[in-house]
């Protein structure tokens, strides 16, 4: 059976958009959770809080399984990029793109390392503060890690250190003016970095609460259920702070985006001619070439992308080639990741509100139970983002660089260990999440007495 | 001397020595199962640093070998995917079998054992993966190919078997274990002899004298063993790590300056200019970083395992 170059495009498309939407799934929770283990340490440490410790024990037995499985999926993703596209990995690896993932490297020992000791050496440690401290640098470690992944991705938006004009000039075949760090700080890396981060981490802090809010729910066990209101009222504080940084973040990369990437801003913002004055409009869409239905906010696009007035001139789709433009798909799935990301806003708000007014929302069943479809949303509305970045920078892999086809591999011998990988996250999603929740209820002996 | 060869053969050198320590373990949780203490000690916290060892000396050759990026990951599909999944299958089974309270059908020695099957598998499909690298075999450089049938002769088979061999000679002095030491030195030797031999086999042209560096440290190893007073030397996991990897790094000689049947000149093809030197600064400062938290690692980890992990408080 042979498939044709065009079909097989769409199938690594595809391949790679599951391969790293099912990743993210993993690494989103293991942010949170080293987060929350950290901070449960601190505060069993500070309080001689026997519930937070064993909270901060527990928890880290989940965090080895979710360090095993997201390291062979990360392991997974690398050999599937430079299988499924080897001209962009050239690429990379002739450039500063490459010393990210080498810097990257770093990031994972200190995380290792770290965690190993953290972990398997608890009491070994001469204070208890000093174990603690550990746990800082698998945090770090972690950080650093998304910190790199997110600054080759910012480079791919925004493409510095080497002559692009020379590289594609050439057919892709001579690299010159190699600077190799200068990667590190492209134009867009500030914004993207920020933004990435703090939805990473609100991602990933809304479903490990969403599983405490339903054990909380639902137990019997006062002694557990002391356990997940602690939980929760570290997750929501976390929550609360990451939704408000989501907001200024991502205003900051529209603004970045206006001025470093402006037709996948017209994209996202349904702009189909430039002008100053534009509406913020949702649930429309572009047809014909001009922008129909949804709801329309007179003057609010520059407001919400820069803070500015309306005297900034906003881009429309029409200044560039048509055969440029993303699908237009994006527009759509940009207003959702908007209004999902303000509904959870106010969700957080209500959680905030009722913190201040020592209603104890992290043991509201009302709220509790709210949580569960909010962080259904909240994962929806991160992988969402992703997918909005990605298919906005279409049909390029490199922004004006390298477009997809070119950098693909359309071999049909893909076709095979394609649907094996498919069909192994089909697989280890599930059962890293399963695992998650036997072993931590399988350790309730660890709960104080 | 090619500085970024190097710093990639010293990454795969340490990745290679905790593998070799990680098989070790496995031959023995396969079967010895009973006396798994000894080597759980061991393996539990440390699969996580030969992954990330593993990960190092990919990041390190992609890095050194911009324009063998494509072709090797051609030419070697099939052997990667079998890689990778058995890669799979080690983390998640020990990750899972660490902290499992048997309920049901599954538990902690199921999942244990299904990691000592999935690394043994791994090691051999690794051994097979690096005697093509060494001699060529089963390698088409022309239709950018790999065949297993054609991998298949003497050189290649006699080459998987003593690395082997030479793994569970030296498996007692890793695990310390006393019962076993007098098959140390006669398992060893025939392991060098086997490994030596298979150098010929591939191509005599692998026989320098640099390989006498290699042969008389692993003698070494076996015979500070057998003599009872230096035997805790070098059954010292520290020690012993770091002269397996000082042995395997030795053996550069086999893919440096030529590797893959001395088909492919190793200069030619590594990063040169600003991303060398680059690589070689990075290499630096996170080899400082490196061996600040390895020391912290060994000074800690010396005071034992106690953490809320593994078996031993489930």
């Amino acid at each position: 059976m042979s498939v044709d170059p065009g079909s097989m495009l769409t199938f690594v498309r595809f391949l790679f958009a599951f391969t790293i939407g099912s990743h993210i799934l993993l690494v989103s929770s293991s942010i949170a959770l080293i987060l929350l283990i950290s901070i449960s340490e601190f505060l069993a440490i500070r309080g001689h809080d026997p519930v937070y410790e064993a909270l901060a024990r527990r928890l880290s037995k989940v965090f080895v399984i979710s360090f095993g499985v997201g390291t062979a999926s990360g392991i997974v993703m690398a050999v599937e990029l430079v299988g499924l596209f080897p001209s962009f990995m050239t690429l990379v690896a002739s450039t500063g793109a490459m010393v990210l993932l080498y810097a990257e490297m770093s990031a994972f020992f200190l995380e290792v390392l770290a965690l190993v000791l953290y972990v398997y050496y608890w009491n070994s440690f001469r204070g208890r503060y000093s174990h603690w401290a550990v746990s800082i640098f698998v945090v770090l470690g972690t950080l650093a890690s998304a910190v790199f992944i997110t600054m080759l991705n910012a480079w791919m938006n925004t493409p510095d250190g080497f002559s692009t004009s020379t590289f594609v000039t050439s057919g892709f075949k001579t690299i010159t003016g190699i600077q190799p760090y200068a990667a590190f700080l492209t134009v867009s890396t500030v914004s993207q970095v920020f933004h990435v981060l703090v939805t990473t981490l609100f991602a990933g802090t809304m479903v490990i609460g969403a599983y405490f809010a339903y054990w909380f729910v639902r137990s019997r066990d006062a002694g557990e259920r002391a356990m997940y209101s602690r939980a929760l009222r570290i997750l929501g504080a976390i929550a609360i702070i990451t939704i408000i940084l989501a907001g200024i973040s991502g205003s900051e990369e529209m603004g970045n985006l206006l001025v470093n990437q402006p037709l996948k801003y017209a994209a996202l913002d349904g702009n189909v001619v430039n002008g100053t004055n534009l509406p913020d409009r949702f649930f429309g869409s572009i047809v014909n070439g001009s922008y129909v239905g949804g709801i329309s906010i007179p003057g609010m696009q520059a407001l919400l992308a820069k803070f500015e007035t309306n005297s900034t001139m906003l881009p429309g789709l029409s200044q560039f080639p048509a055969n440029t433009w993303p699908p237009l798909l994006v527009t759509t799935t940009f207003n959702v990741m908007t209004v999902g990301g303000l509904a959870l806003g106010v969700f957080m708000l209500v959680f905030f509100v009722s913190f201040v007014r020592k209603r104890r929302p992290y043991e509201s069943k009302r709220l509790l139970h709210l949580w569960i479809p909010a962080a259904v949303l909240a994962m929806l509305v991160y992988q969402l983002g992703w997918a909005t970045d990605e298919v906005g920078r279409q049909p390029w892999i490199v922004y004006n660089v390298m477009t997809v086809a070119q950098a693909a591999n359309t071999s049909d011998a893909l076709l095979v260990p394609g649907v094996i990988i498919v069909l192994f996250y089909l697989a280890v999603v599930p059962v890293t999440f399963y695992f998650y929740s036997r072993i931590f209820q399988g350790s309730k002996k660890e709960a104080p007495t | 001397m090619n500085g970024v060869f190097e710093v990639n053969y010293a990454a795969f050198s340490m990745f290679a020595a905790l593998l070799i320590t990680e098989i070790m373990g496995a031959v023995g949780l396969l079967i010895a199962w009973p006396s798994r203490s000894k080597v759980l000690d061991y393996i539990v916290p440390v699969w996580e640093v030969t992954g990330t060892f593993g990960a190092l000396w990919v990041v390190t050759g992609d890095f050194a070998y911009p324009g063998l990026l494509v072709p090797v990951s051609e030419i070697f599909t099939p052997l990667l995917i079998v890689f990778l999944i058995l890669w799979v299958a080690r983390s998640a089974s020990i990750a899972f079998a660490e902290f499992i309270t048997k309920r049901g059908w599954l538990d902690e020695e199921k999942l244990f054992r299904s990691y000592a099957a999935a690394t043994l598998v791994l090691g051999i499909v690794v051994l097979v993966l690096l005697s093509s690298l060494v001699g060529g075999q089963g390698v088409s450089l022309t239709s950018g190919s790999f065949s297993i049938v054609s991998w298949v002769t003497a050189g290649s088979v006699v080459f998987v078997v003593g690395t082997l061999l030479l793994a569970v000679g030296l498996a007692p002095v890793f695990f310390d274990l006393p019962a076993l030491r007098n098959l140390v030195l006669p398992l060893t030797g025939i392991g060098i002899v086997l490994s030596v031999f298979s150098y010929w086999l591939m191509s005599p042209g692998l026989l320098t004298p640099w390989m006498a560096v290699p042969v008389l440290l692993t003698l070494a190893v076996g015979a500070l063993y057998a003599w009872q007073r230096t035997s805790k030397i070098v059954a010292n996991k520290a020690v012993f790590l770091a002269v397996l990897s000082v042995i395997i790094f030795s053996l550069q000689p086999l893919v440096y300056p030529k590797a893959i049947g001395q088909a492919l000149p190793i200069d030619a093809v590594t990063t040169t200019g600003a991303m060398a030197d680059a690589f070689l600064s990075i290499t630096v400062v996170g080899g400082l970083l490196l061996a600040l938290m390895l020391s912290l690692y060994v000074t800690v980890a010396a005071r034992g395992p106690s953490g809320p992990g593994p078996s031993s408080t489930n």
